[in-house]
């Protein structure tokens, strides 16, 4: 026994932090919204009657086929316009790629509801452009509804695919394709009977991102949905209701948003079951030659996809520089709105930063040992906390932040209105990021560096800091301003979490929107598109050679 | 300057026992090889000493210091690696002063002894440049400066060749042999290249499925191997099943390939089934019409196919039983058809019973 304690002390400590840390701070809260959906009002007995209740209410089952085919239309939206993208950009003779993949990789970072509100501004009942169509003559219906929300998603999330499917694109190896036309095939019958069954599995693993993004996502049907039942949406108005606090039926509609996150994940694995294409280039496949012609199309069908996704974001920007009165905007330049916005405090702004710090600073301490561990000691308990440490990822923040309420309101541990209860949030909600980029890093730093230490002398926690460290150095920066960014932008959970004094940008956003003053939310934006694009540009060399990747 | 004992050292990994009670005692000084195909154990039992693997049972000594129990980074053993594991972050100095740092050497002495191992694989005057400006080979011999410049008790060498081209791995083996007699040090070096193993070790312990098959010096290995797997797998043979006929004191009549052969150092009475190796190299093509040399046993049989090497020529005869031996030999102008092969059975090495 204390030979086997001794030989695993290093991981048994990590596991045991590990377990502590998600069994107190994912695991209970996930079981006290189950709790919540499967007990009657007094909490003592079991009951079925919430799920009758919420799956015979119109409202609700509208809001679940609504979740559902939102996320559905997302993810086939983001396939069709991502997989060519990756083409283009893997295999046509394209110029600019380095610039396009950079582009096309940003909006991962940048607030997806940011997106929808610039959608709002331009395509709303009273947005810009909106009134320039009418002005012409021309009638457009506005931008809210299922429309709008999958557009936003699939402008939002197409990354999601692009950089997977890049990457399974470029590490064919030449020889399969060769194989396929020497045996007669002509260039298109390649592609379609080899190339492209070759990099389904990387299509449909980012498929299932975007769905358990779209799913979960608040911010933009928030902003987009109007009176459109979107479950993420309806557990929080249930569970902060002001009127009908109501945190049962929240549980249940929280409940339904996991089992269908499950599902999709069940289903992608069963589409992936016997389909193990590591064909390991050796050397990868060539840039396919085409007509001038073809080349320019491909080229001017990236740049327009990566417009469309990123002007948005500049419109905001713009718009936050010009004089608004209430909603109506006016032309001329004006700081007007940012000073509205910082009119009261700077803490929206101080807040956002230091939190975002915290949650990064913790999630990396946390994050960076469970990957190592996971990567470095296999075993049965290793591949359980793998588990366990990423399926945050597959609870909507929303729950995840009834959860923490319900768990940490009264009993041992009241955490319920302090700064600290966002902290955690971030950390459980980014810890996937952190844990899975050390792994990926720590994936191509051979183990044997690690023995080679060891065997010179250096005990195994010193070793861990002299060399895996340092490695790993360019991955752990590279999660950690990742995890910044996500949790400076993070609006599901926190919405559900803040209390007055710690009130972040997005609510600060989110109650601009709610609010009429569109100029301070506007303003509100740009300040939280450059709090993330500024830490990412500051480290993109590094995030491109371990992050990007890693997806 | 250490004596390597194992005793009993097994590890079963699921259901697989990579290491199946090996004992092996390897002399002060030697240069000791395990060699065997992958899969066979003799990575596992390298690990063993270096201490990345842990004993089932069994234990292991150097000198009369058991260390089976130490922590790896206690048992002062110089490893390099398959891959080289030179530390990318450090410089070619730095990655071999690793082991002084640790071992807290006053940076003088350190700054001395970097530059003396330098010069012993070298390398003098490469300690500022950085591991990527450096070949296979140079890093290779950083590998080496790294191990011995911590003056290990001994030195472990994993597959270190088998990253080289071939004109550099016949070169670099020379260099590592060179090194270890000057240094006096012991070397437990695993291979699965037998001319390699052959070429450069004291003595050879050939391993497969996790058993020690053979432990003898690289000739006996290959001139006396003791089953028909080390026969085999060292060099080619011609492994032919035989029957005991009769016995007489310490040789007897064996029945093989169709003609009966008296052989020293045969176990078993009559009637026991043996099986004889025969090297290629010790058959000859006689010409048409030319005597058997004096002792020698000659076969009859059918050229079969013939491949042209330069130096010599191999080929195959089939025998009247079925039996295909394959030559390597000079081949007489004109031969084709029916063939007479001749043999000193002096050269013949029974191996027992088949199996």
């Amino acid at each position: 026994m204390r030979a086997f304690f001794g030989r695993n002390a290093f991981p048994l400590t990590i596991f045991t932090i590990a377990i502590v840390f998600l069994g107190l701070f994912f695991l209970w809260p996930v079981l006290k919204v189950f709790g919540a959906s499967i007990l009657d009002a007094s909490g003592r007995h079991f009951t079925l009657a919430n799920y009758t209740s919420v799956l015979s209410n119109r409202f609700f089952l509208n809001g679940l086929t609504n979740s559902l085919g939102i996320a559905a239309a997302a993810a086939i939206c983001t396939v069709l316009v991502g997989v060519p993208f990756a083409f283009c950009l893997a295999r046509l003779p394209i110029s600019g790629k380095a610039a396009l993949l950079a582009l096309a990789a940003l909006p991962l970072v940048l607030p997806s509801f940011v997106s929808a509100y610039a959608l709002v501004l331009m395509f709303g009942r009273s947005g810009i452009v909106t009134g320039a169509l009418r002005s012409l003559g021309i009638p457009f219906d506005s931008i809210y509804g299922a429309a709008g929300i999958v557009v936003v998603y699939t402008l939002t999330l197409y990354p999601y695919i692009v950089l997977p499917v890049t990457a399974a694109f470029k590490s064919i190896d030449v020889s399969v394709e060769e194989a396929a036309q020497n045996l007669g095939a002509s260039r298109a019958r390649m592609l379609r009977t080899v190339t492209l069954p070759l990099v389904l599995p990387s299509i449909l693993a980012g498929a299932l991102l975007v769905f358990i993004e779209a799913l979960e996502n608040f911010g933009v049907p928030f902003v987009l949905a109007e009176d459109r039942p979107i479950l993420s949406v309806e557990a929080y108005k249930l569970f902060v209701g002001e009127t009908t606090d109501n945190p049962a039926s929240a549980g249940v509609l929280g409940m339904l948003l996991i089992v269908c996150t499950v599902i999709a994940l069940l289903v992608q694995r069963g589409l992936l079951a016997r389909r193990n294409f590591a064909t390991g280039a050796r050397r990868a496949a060539p840039l396919i030659n085409v007509s001038p012609a073809l080349r320019r199309l491909g080229a001017t069908y990236c740049w327009l996809v990566v417009a469309a996704a990123l002007i948005p974001f500049m419109a905001v920007v713009v718009i936050s520089f010009m004089p608004f009165s209430g909603p109506v905007l006016h032309t001329g330049v004006s700081i007007g709105n940012f000073t509205q916005l910082f009119e009261r405090s700077y803490r929206p702004l101080t807040n956002t930063l230091m939190l975002a710090t915290l949650a990064a600073c913790g999630a990396t301490l946390i994050g960076v040992p469970i990957g190592y561990v996971i990567t470095r000691h296999r075993s049965r308990l290793s591949a359980l906390i793998d588990v366990v440490a990423t399926s945050p990822f597959a609870v909507a923040g929303t729950v995840l932040g009834i959860g923490l309420v319900m768990a940490f309101s009264s009993g041992f541990l009241i955490l319920t209105g302090t700064w600290l209860i966002m902290v955690v949030a971030y950390m459980v909600r980014k810890l996937p990021f952190s844990v899975r980029s050390a792994g990926a890093i720590l994936h191509q730093i051979d183990p044997s560096l690690e023995e080679a230490s060891i065997n010179l002398g250096v005990p195994p926690a010193l070793t861990f800091a002299r060399i895996t460290v340092p490695l790993m150095l360019g991955g752990i920066v590279g999660g950690f301003v990742l995890t910044f960014v996500t949790a400076a932008s993070e609006l599901s959970s926190t919405i559900v979490l803040y209390s007055g004094p710690w009130t972040t940008m997005t609510v600060a956003m989110f109650q601009a929107l709610e609010g009429t003053s569109a100029g301070v939310a506007a303003a509100a934006a740009t300040v939280l598109i450059i709090c993330t694009i500024l830490p990412v540009a500051l480290v993109y060399r590094l995030l491109r050679r371990h992050e990007l990747s890693m997806l | 300057m250490t004596a390597i004992t194992i005793e009993g050292a097994a590890r079963t990994f699921g259901t697989v026992r990579a290491v199946d009670s090996v004992s092996i005692a390897v002399r002060d000084g030697e240069f000791f090889t395990l060699l065997g195909p992958s899969g066979c154990g003799k990575t596992t039992l390298l690990r063993m000493v270096a201490g990345f693997c842990e004993l089932d049972t069994g234990r292991i000594l150097f000198g009369d210091e058991r260390i089976d129990t130490l922590p790896p980074h206690r048992r002062n053993t110089g490893m390099v690696f398959q891959n080289y594991a030179v530390f990318p972050n450090l410089t070619v100095g730095g990655n071999v002063a690793y082991g002084l740092r640790a071992r807290s050497v006053r940076k003088n002495e350190a700054d001395e002894r970097v530059a003396r191992a330098l010069k012993l694989v070298q390398l003098d005057g490469y300690g500022e440049r950085w591991p990527h400006q450096l070949s296979g080979g140079q890093l290779q011999r950083v590998a080496i400066a790294r191990a011995i410049v911590i003056e290990p008790h001994v030195l472990l060498l994993d597959e270190p060749l088998s990253n080289l081209d071939a004109k550099l791995r016949v070169e670099m083996r020379g260099e590592i042999r060179r090194l270890q007699k000057l240094l006096g040090i012991t070397v437990l070096y695993v291979t699965h290249d037998q001319e390699e193993a052959l070429a450069i070790s004291d003595r050879i312990a050939v391993m497969r499925t996790g058993r020690v098959e053979q432990i003898a010096s690289p000739r006996d290995i290959y001139e006396r191997p003791a089953t028909p797997f080390v026969a085999s797998f060292v060099g080619t043979t011609n492994l032919l099943d035989g029957v005991i006929r009769v016995r007489e004191g310490e040789s007897a009549e064996v029945a093989v390939a169709g003609t009966t052969l008296r052989l020293n150092g045969v176990r078993g009475g009559a009637g026991d089934k043996v099986v004889l190796s025969l090297r290629p190299e010790a058959l000859r093509l006689l010409s048409p019409g030319e005597a058997a040399p004096a002792r020698c046993v000659t076969l009859t049989g059918t050229l079969g196919e013939v491949e042209y090497l330069g130096p010599v020529t191999r080929f195959s005869v089939s025998l009247a039983d079925g039996a295909v031996l394959q030559l390597m030999a000079l081949m007489p102008p004109g031969a084709s058809g029916t063939v007479t092969v001749a043999f000193d059975p002096q050269r013949v090495v029974v191996l027992g019973a088949p199996g």
